[in-house]
């Protein structure tokens, strides 16, 4: 593109706007990094309460749940300095990163009005969870993201209408479903793809 | 050269039109990320950059990141305004018996 006067034709100007506009994709580097974190840290706090709870006398197990607060601090912090750091910053970027926001403030509104039944509120966060992660598959075009977000929603349904003995397993079949598989389907594919 | 005439001459240019397409669909995007999308030369960019910020098609904000100089390149309400000009001008040339109205 050095030529800058050079006459174009049609044709060819069509092909730089096309070439252009395709390559400015969403930075999904950073979304890998958010799946995997909340995938495990929600696993090990969902296992860690069923474990407390079915073991051990133990009469707040739900306390494990206070380790989402520096969750929360630590994958904004992450979010804010990578995206700092990129180079470029697309609408896709800033749906994907406003839609997990506002995610984040539903949970915050839901355990409020929840919070005197806690022990209910699960099958509410998956209902909510779905749907970012439903979005987020379709603006990074990533269809383990999307099934991940409907496996949410079916695992929200099972936990209403299960059992108490299968309910608190739920949760953490949903973050292997929802997060953890598709997020190391991302890390290879952006590892191997050099994205 | 006279079946272009009705096409903005600032976006009917190699690069320039790449700058703006690439901005079209970002919210912003640095000097260097351009650079390596576009393949052109700095001086180059640079020069093109300047022209599209001088009819205020782009805003340009330079800024310092760890210590390194970052320069920030944004497209304007009149850059996205003439560039939606643009590919109406060009459907019609490309499709003349279906102008789009």
């Amino acid at each position: 593109m050095e030529k800058e006067e050079k006459m174009m034709s049609g044709e060819e100007s069509l092909r730089i706007i096309t070439e252009m506009i395709n390559k400015t994709k969403v930075n999904i580097r950073q979304g890998s990094f958010q799946l995997l974190f909340w995938g495990w840290l929600i696993l090990v706090c969902s296992m860690s309460e069923f474990l407390l709870y079915k073991f051990t006398d133990f009469t707040h197990p739900y306390y494990v749940w206070f380790f989402v607060v520096p969750g929360v601090i630590v994958s904004m912090v992450y979010g804010f300095t990578s995206g700092r750091k990129a180079r470029v910053r697309t609408y896709g970027d800033m749906l994907y990163m406003w839609t997990w926001m506002g995610f984040l403030i539903a949970s915050i509104v839901l355990f409020i009005v929840h919070s005197k039944s806690m022990e209910t509120v699960a099958p509410y966060i998956l209902l909510l969870a779905g749907f970012p992660t439903f979005v987020s598959g379709f603006v990074i075009k990533f269809r383990p993201l999307i099934i991940g977000g409907i496996t949410f929603w079916i695992l929200a349904l099972i936990i209403h209408f299960a059992g108490p003995s299968i309910a608190p397993l739920g949760v953490p079949v949903a973050m292997l479903t929802g997060y953890l598989i598709p997020g190391y389907m991302l890390k290879y594919k952006v590892d191997h793809d050099k994205i | 050269m006279t079946r272009f005439k009705e096409l903005d001459p600032l976006l009917h240019s190699q690069l320039r039109l790449a700058i703006v397409s690439l901005l079209i669909s970002t919210e912003t995007a640095e000097f260097t990320y351009i650079l390596e999308q576009t393949g052109a030369t700095a001086g180059n960019l640079s020069i093109q950059i300047t022209k599209l910020k001088e009819a205020g098609y782009i805003e340009v904000t330079k800024k310092f990141m760890n210590n390194y100089p970052q320069t920030l390149c944004k497209i304007t309400p009149l850059g996205q305004k003439k560039f939606v000009a643009y590919v109406k001008d060009l459907n019609d040339y490309l499709n003349p018996d279906k102008p789009d109205k």
